[in-house]
């Protein structure tokens, strides 16, 4: 078997300070995002709620002025 | 269905431990080396290092300046982009981790 290479310490340092600094930047983006998710889904749960409310009263309007003699 | 069910249980008692421990001994002496190149190569590096790593640091930063950077082999520069890639492959390791994930963000 070869010899392990002595690798030099500044890419030794490089590669953990590379891995620390992901981790770092990983877990605070994905906080950032949760907390910005959270906010999206409350204004389209509303948006939600507000569209459903206008097509059931669109829908009891319509299925009201239909003429038909089945009803 | 009762059968197979069974059929798989037998086999998992009588051939289960067998496996484990051909892949045990199959694993081990290339964990050994591993072990061997890791321990030199990869560990993070000492304190003691540290004035190395400086050195190392002000060496680059004085090749930039004088212009040496131009006079590197083919050879060398590829040898450098590999290094360099492989620590920012590190980085990406690194985001895996901290996000949690493996492929994206789960928000």
């Amino acid at each position: 078997m070869a010899p392990p290479v002595a690798v030099s310490p500044l890419i030794k340092f490089s590669r953990y300070a590379a891995l620390f600094v992901g981790i770092a930047y990983g877990s605070r983006k994905n906080a950032r995002l949760t907390v910005s998710e959270a906010e999206v889904r409350k204004i389209e749960e509303k948006q939600k709620k507000e569209r459903e409310e206008r097509e059931r009263i669109a829908k009891e309007l319509a299925a009201a002025n239909e003429d038909t003699i089945l009803k | 269905m009762a059968a197979l069910a069974q059929r798989m249980v037998t086999a998992l008692t009588t051939k289960g431990p067998v496996l484990a421990k051909n892949a045990v001994e199959f694993s081990k002496p290339r964990l050994q080396t591993f072990w061997y190149y890791a321990k030199v190569e990869m560990i993070p590096p000492t304190p003691a290092e540290i004035p190395k790593i400086t050195e190392g640091f002000s060496n680059l930063i004085k090749a930039a300046r004088t212009g040496a950077w131009m006079q590197t082999t083919v050879r060398e520069g590829v040898r450098n982009t590999v290094v360099v890639a492989e620590i920012g492959f590190w980085f990406f390791i690194g985001e895996i981790i901290g996000r949690r994930s493996l492929i994206g963000y789960n928000v």
